[in-house]
Formats: structure tokens, sequence, C-alpha cells
């Protein structure tokens, strides 16, 4: 690269890292140039967020310089960094969600900005800028993904910003907010703000990226302009092999209706009605807040309907808990892993243990023999990268916390397996393994219910796809033969 | 790992027992009657009601709740079969007794689960309740009890000469520790404390593992208060007002985190065993009461302190 010196922001020479038992970071150097959008994949692991963390001050590193805007920097803090004009927008949004929206950009710094009047007066000013009309009055608590997420961009601006580092910005956006947060990016980079564009999703890098860094296992593999990268090659960088295909061939074993759900209405669903059959994988497509998860929820017992009529196997059921729905055969894979998926201090084995109790008794007590070997077992069958089955659960690689999970509802041999965002935020190797689970579930004669944001997922998964707007079920497709457009197109409503 | 980083380690992992521990190795070193088993014994014999307490509060701890009314229902409930004694025999008297608490746990269980409300708040409100029916039944005067074999419950000694207080202890201890760690319902509490929303999700009962806990903590508590008033051959509404805060306190040293999902009975056990020891310690070489409860105090923040940084440490790590 010809460029000159003082076009480069930042630059980052031979850093390494090193955690108890792990070189996280080894040699890492890379040149972020002024007023440019540099990408920086990987997958997880990869050491992407132990480079931010370097970055901000959260960490400090081994070895090696940093050079910010001119000046080396040795040590600092979150707060030095911003000064500097570095801002880091984390995947989880660092707002405080009681206080107001201008409180929030201006935190710690009111008297600054002239006092509350004039908080939000900027506030304000800064929020039309990136074309946002949130009023500045409301609260945090009260905002969707999206308007968070437009906070924080107006509180990295309200740093003067020299550049922005942005954490999987995408994760829960709906394609509408995407392309609204494309054209963000666009602006500030035309205003001369670099941005460095951490994600798993290749379309982003490829839509937004001039330049992509790829990172594997502490290194840097290679920093090139997207415009000479393809897809293929630039995910063969990320695992160290090439991924022939990202997605199974899609298994065709759909048999008899198995189950039948009927005018189901909540607060948010409005008579919903469709049927799921044996052995098929039924995809639901649809905004953030269409009604996806809602609909299964409701299903599995884990929310209040005004009304739902459900036949499994031809036989009326009712499931008013979720333990109902458990015993009904139907498991249910969250789509938060933290939040609702894992209980955080447990092991490994008894975060899969815990929905089959029953199948550990001997006599009135548990036996410690059993659920090793049910784990053991798990362990093996579906790939679980885990030091022991006595490992606590919160160590492993968020992959491997899924296939734990998905793990604990296989056990329950479900009939009827959900399955909500299974690979967000999970990395291309692992998500290709969760793909083969779920191909062998439906081989092995269960059916699944796939939601997720990412459509060509759902589109190379499913067997049929509904699409969902606004608490209605609003068409039904055959992915096979209909292009993806066309199901974005009814999904949106 | 090098000997000495394991070392390190493992006392890291148990504060509490190291520190009772050193304070039996220091003890070495004075003069005193502290290596008698007279003196061994008294010391378990004054533990052994606390101890129990501790057990019942374990189980809602671990569930993710705390339960501050112990205290004024281990009087309550001391009070009220002494009361009842004077019309019925003592078996049904204690069973009333026992059910008293249930039911206490039983509302605290409801308030807090059901209409979830704070159980530290809502749990010393009801202590605060409880005590006060215990001063109006008895006019805050001590109740004596006037039948001797309700004093031989506690004070006699049935086994080698072992005091029953400490057999029904030990009898506790297997019991709850065998509830904890081999039932689902104990498998299902820790679920329930680490994660209410995953648990639930799982098909477990979450509500009624947390309520019950509940229950089974007041019930304790009330038997308890049986051992007590049988121990003193008194009830008295003046009895435990302190006791609900020592007794979270030493499963919270032990181990057992308010945080929910994490401990077990035998960390609240040491937890509690560390204040006692430390209190006949101090008793041995003569400290000042009040001297006292500022070093309980000190070493009760100090150990929380270092709970609490190696936690931070290890976060920052992950």
């Amino acid at each position: 690269m010809d460029r000159q010196l003082s076009d480069v922001i930042l630059s980052v020479e031979h850093v390494s890292k090193a955690f108890p038992g792990v070189k996280a970071l080894d040699d890492v150097s890379l040149q972020v140039g002024r007023g440019v959008v540099h990408g920086i994949v990987g997958e997880n692991g990869a050491g992407k967020s132990t480079l931010m963390k370097i970055l901000s001050g959260v960490y400090t590193k081994d070895a090696g310089t940093v050079v910010f805007d001119g000046q080396t920097i040795e040590k600092t803090t979150p707060m030095e960094s911003l000064r500097r004009g570095l801002s880091i927008i984390y995947q989880e949004f660092s707002l405080i969600s009681s206080m107001t929206v201008g409180e929030n950009i201006f935190l710690g710094r009111f008297r600054e900005a002239g006092g509350m009047r004039g908080t939000h007066q900027k506030a304000k000013e800064l929020l039309e800028q990136i074309g946002s009309s949130i009023h500045t009055g409301s609260y945090v608590s009260e905002l969707s993904t999206s308007e968070k997420q437009m906070v924080e961009i107006a509180k990295a601006l309200s740093f003067q910003s020299k550049l922005i580092i942005m954490d999987e910005p995408s994760s829960s956006l709906t394609e509408e907010e995407l392309t609204k947060l494309g054209d963000i990016i666009r602006q500030m980079r035309s205003g001369g703000i670099s941005i460095l564009y951490i994600s798993h999703k290749l379309d982003e890098i490829f839509e937004y990226c001039d330049v992509v860094t790829i990172m594997r296992d502490g290194h840097v593999i290679d920093t090139r302009p997207v415009r000479e990268l393809d897809r293929r090659e630039m995910v063969g960088m990320m695992v160290g092999r090439t991924i022939e295909n990202e997605y199974p061939e899609r298994p065709h074993f759909a048999g008899e209706p198995l189950m039948k759900v009927e005018h189901l209405t909540t607060n948010k669903l409005k008579d919903i009605s469709f049927t799921l059959n044996r052995g098929e994988i039924l995809g639901f497509v649809g905004l953030v807040g269409a009604g996806r998860t809602e609909i299964v929820r409701a299903i599995y017992g884990a929310d209040k309907v005004k009304r739902k009529e459900i036949q499994i196997e031809g036989e009326a059921v009712k499931i008013m808990s979720p333990r109902d729905g458990k015993k009904c055969g139907i498991a249910f894979v969250p789509e938060d892993r933290k939040q609702q998926g894992l209980v955080l201090p447990f092991s490994v084995e008894s975060n899969i243990s815990m929905a089959n109790l029953k199948k550990l008794k001997k006599g009135m007590f548990l036996s410690p023999d059993k659920e090793r070997k049910m784990a053991e077992e798990k362990i093996s069958e579906l790939l679980i990268k885990t030091p022991s089955p006595a490992s606590v659960i919160v160590n492993l690689s968020g992959g491997n916390q899924q296939k734990c999970i998905i793990g604990r509802w296989l056990e329950t041999e479900p009939k009827i397996l959900i399955m909500d965002e299974p690979t967000r935020g999970i990395d291309v190797g692992a998500k290709y393994e969760i793909y083969m689970l779920m191909k062998k579930a439906v081989e092995a004669g269960s059916s699944i219910i796939l939601i997720s944001s990412e459509l060509p997922e759902v589109l190379n998964m499913s067997n049929r796809v509904l699409t969902i707007a606004d608490g209605r079920i609003t068409g039904e497709f055959d992915p096979e033969k209909v292009s993806a457009q066309e199901i974005m197109n009814r999904a949106i409503g | 790992m090098s000997i000495v980083r394991k070392v390190v380690k493992e006392i890291e992992k148990r504060k509490a027992l190291t520190a009772i521990l050193l304070m039996l190795f220091m003890m070495l070193f004075f003069d005193t009657r502290f290596y008698t088993a007279y003196n061994l014994l008294d010391m378990l014999n004054s533990a052994a009601i606390l101890e129990m307490l501790a057990f019942g509060v374990t189980l809602v701890i671990i569930c993710g709740g705390c339960d501050f009314s112990i205290g004024a229902m281990m009087s309550l409930a001391g009070i009220i079969t002494i009361k009842l004694m004077d019309h019925m025999p003592l078996g049904p008297a204690i069973c009333a007794a026992v059910a008293c608490g249930a039911l206490v746990g039983f509302i605290n269980g409801f308030l807090v689960v059901k209409q979830k409300t704070e159980p530290f708040i809502i749990t010393l409100g009801m202590g605060m309740l409880l005590k006060g029916i215990a001063q109006q039944i008895t006019d805050a005067h001590p109740v004596p009890a006037k039948n001797l074999s309700y004093m031989k419950i506690a004070n006699g000694k049935v086994l080698f000469g072992i005091p029953n207080l400490i057999i029904i202890m030990i009898v506790m201890l297997l019991l709850f520790y065998y509830i904890l760690r081999y039932t689902p319902f104990g498998r299902n509490c820790y679920a329930v404390g680490g994660d209410y929303h995953v648990a639930t999700q799982s098909g477990i009962r979450a509500e009624r593992i947390k309520w019950a806990a509940f229950v089974i903590c007041g019930a304790m508590a009330a038997f308890c208060g049986v051992l007590l008033s049988s121990k003193l051959n008194t009830g008295s509404s003046i009895y435990g007002d302190s006791t609900a805060l020592s007794v979270n306190c030493g499963c919270v040293v032990g181990g057992t985190s308010f945080a929910g999902g994490v401990g077990g009975i035998l960390q609240s056990f040491i937890g509690l065993l560390a204040i006692q020891v430390l209190e006949n310690c101090m008793n041995m070489l003569g400290i000042s009461a009040y001297v006292q409860k500022v070093c309980e105090g000190v070493i009760i923040l100090l150990i929380l302190w270092f709970d609490n940084y190696a936690q931070k440490r290890k976060k920052e790590a992950v």
C-alpha cells in the first residue's frame, strides 16, 4: 500500500497478548486508513474482541505498539480512548436503560454540554445528523435495538471520534434497519471518520467495507481490499480450509402432518394456523418483532395466550407451561443463549442433564454415573469441544455452548424441535456442524421449526417457509422454487 | 501446576475452612482449655441450632432467595410449643409449631415467588410481624416449660454421651446434603437459582421448587425454635434477634452466594462453624464481648471481600 503516514489513523504493530493457557493475539499488525471502512472477520476465538479490548484500554497488551492519530498509546482507559477520538460500540450496548437518550449521550459530561438544556439540544442535533428522529427525552429502556444503536453512534459522534469500532453491529437488526445502518456508515466515511467493522456476516463486509483483515487463532492472515476477494476465498482464509458448501444438502423426509396449530391468538398474534409435517424443517421468516418468536413461545407454553388449539399426532393437547410442552415432545432452543438457554454457574454435564433428571434416577436419588454417561454420549455425538464434562459452561465457545443446549433437548427425544436463531454469533465452522445436527435430527424422525434472521440460512435449510409480518402468517413458500427477493417482500408485509 | 499454586488455589476455594484450621492451629499455643472434649462438644452443641437454621436457609439462598424471618420464627415456634403443651401432649404440640413454620414459609414463598417481591424486604417484614405476635402472646415475658421430658429433647445424651442436639444436627446435615446433591429437587434448586428463566423453559416447575424451599426453610426454623426452647426450657420473644442475620451471613461466608445457584450444605455448615469457632476462641482468650463483635464483623467483611475479589479476577481472566 502506498499510503502516506498521515493517511493512517490507527496503526497496530506486532501486538501480542496472552492469557493463562492461551495466546489470544500473536504478533498482530494492521493499519486503518483515514476515512476507510475496515472490516475484521474471523471465527470466534480468532482474537477480534481481544484486539478491540486492547485498543479501548480494557486489556493491556503484552508487547507491540499502537499508534493512534500520530500518538503512541501505551496504557489507556476507556474514557481516555474516547477523548482521543476512538469509540467502541459493543454488541451489548453500554447504555443506562433507566436514563434518557440525551443523558446517555452526554453521560458524565453534562456541564460540558451546557447543562440539561444543552445536553438535549446537542443530542438532538447529533441524532438528526445521522437521520434519526428519536426523542432525546425518551428512556433508553423504551427503545428498540436499532434505536439504541443510533444512540450509541450519536454518542460516538459527540466525542468527535476519528475512529469508531463496531462489534457485530448487525447481529439483531432487521434488513430494513441494516440498510439504514449502511447509509449512516457511508455518511460517516464521507465525513472522514474511519470505521472498524467487526462482523460474522460476510455479505455486510462485501457491502460496506473497503478493506478487510482476516484473523484466525490470534494471527492476522491477510489484509486486502475487499474488491480483490471473493466469498469462498474469504471463508477459506477464516477457517483455514476451503468450505465447499456453507449448508448441507437439504433433507427431504416430509411425511404426514405431525402438529396442527389453529387459531393461535395472543396480544400480539392474530389467529395463527399452520401445520407441521413429520420430518420436515419449517422455516419462519419475518422481521424482528414480527411475531416469529412469539409464535413458538406460545406453542411451547412459555407465554400466555388468549386462544390456541394444538393437535399433535391427531390428538388435541393442552400446553399451559413449558413443562407441558416438554411432555408433549416439544423441545425449545431459545434465541438468546446466555439469557434463556444456559445456566451459567452449571457444568457442561449439568446443563445437558437438567431437562432429563428423570432418566438419571436410581431409586430415589440421582446417579452421578448415569449423568456422566449421558453427558459423555452427547459430547461425542455432537462433537462438543470441552476439556471435561465437569467444566463450567462459560468457558466454552459460543458454538459449543449452543451444542450443549441442543444436546440437552435432543436427550429428551423430542418430536418437535423448535430452534430460534440457532446460529447467532457462531462461527462458520460451528454453523455447519449445527446444520448437520439439524439434518440428523430430521432424518431420525423429528420435525424442526427454524427461526432465523439470516435469510440464506432459512432458505437453504427449510423444506417449507412461512412468512410472518405483524403477527400474521402472510404466505407459504417452497424455498427451492421461489426467490429470496419474493419471500422478503412478503415478509416485509 | 506447581504444588504451591495448587495449595493456594485450594485455600482460595475454601476460605472458611482455612480460617477454621488457622484458628485451631493458633489455639495450640495458648494455655486454655480449648482442646478438651468438653469444650469441643460444647462448641458444636451451641452451634447446632444455628447450623440447622442454616441448612434450611441454604436451600432458599441456592434458589436465589434469602430468609430473614427465621430468627423471629424460631422464637415464636418455641413459645407456641410451650403454650400448646398445656393443652395437648408433647408430640402434637411440636408438630403444630413446625406446621406454623411451614405456613409462614408458605406465605413468604407466595409473596416472593408468586407476587415477585424482593425476598430480603419481604422476609425482614415477616420477621417483624412474627416478633410482634410473639411479644403479644407472651406480653414480652419469658414462658417457662412445665414438662420435664420436653427439656430432655435438647439436653439429653442418648447416644454415647454425645448431646442429642449434635446428633440431630448430623442427621439433618446428611439429610439436607443428600437432598441437595442427589435428588431431582435439589438439582432443580440449583437450576432455579442459577437461571430462573432457563429452568422454567427447560420444563422445571421453577415456582414450585422455590416455593417449596421457603416452606422447608420455615419448617426448619420452627423446628430449631422447638429445640432452642427445649434447650433453655423457656420460650421468649427476645430470642433470635440477630440470629437471622448471622445465619444468612454464615451461609455466604461459607460460599453459598446470594446470587443463587452456587454453594451447598457443607459450605454453609463450614461457614457457620467458622463463626462459632471464632467466638469460642475469643471467649477462651478472655476477649470482651464488645471487641468480639468487632472482630467477628471484621473477619466476615474480610472473607466476603476476598471472595468477591477472587471472583472478579476470575471473570477478568475469562
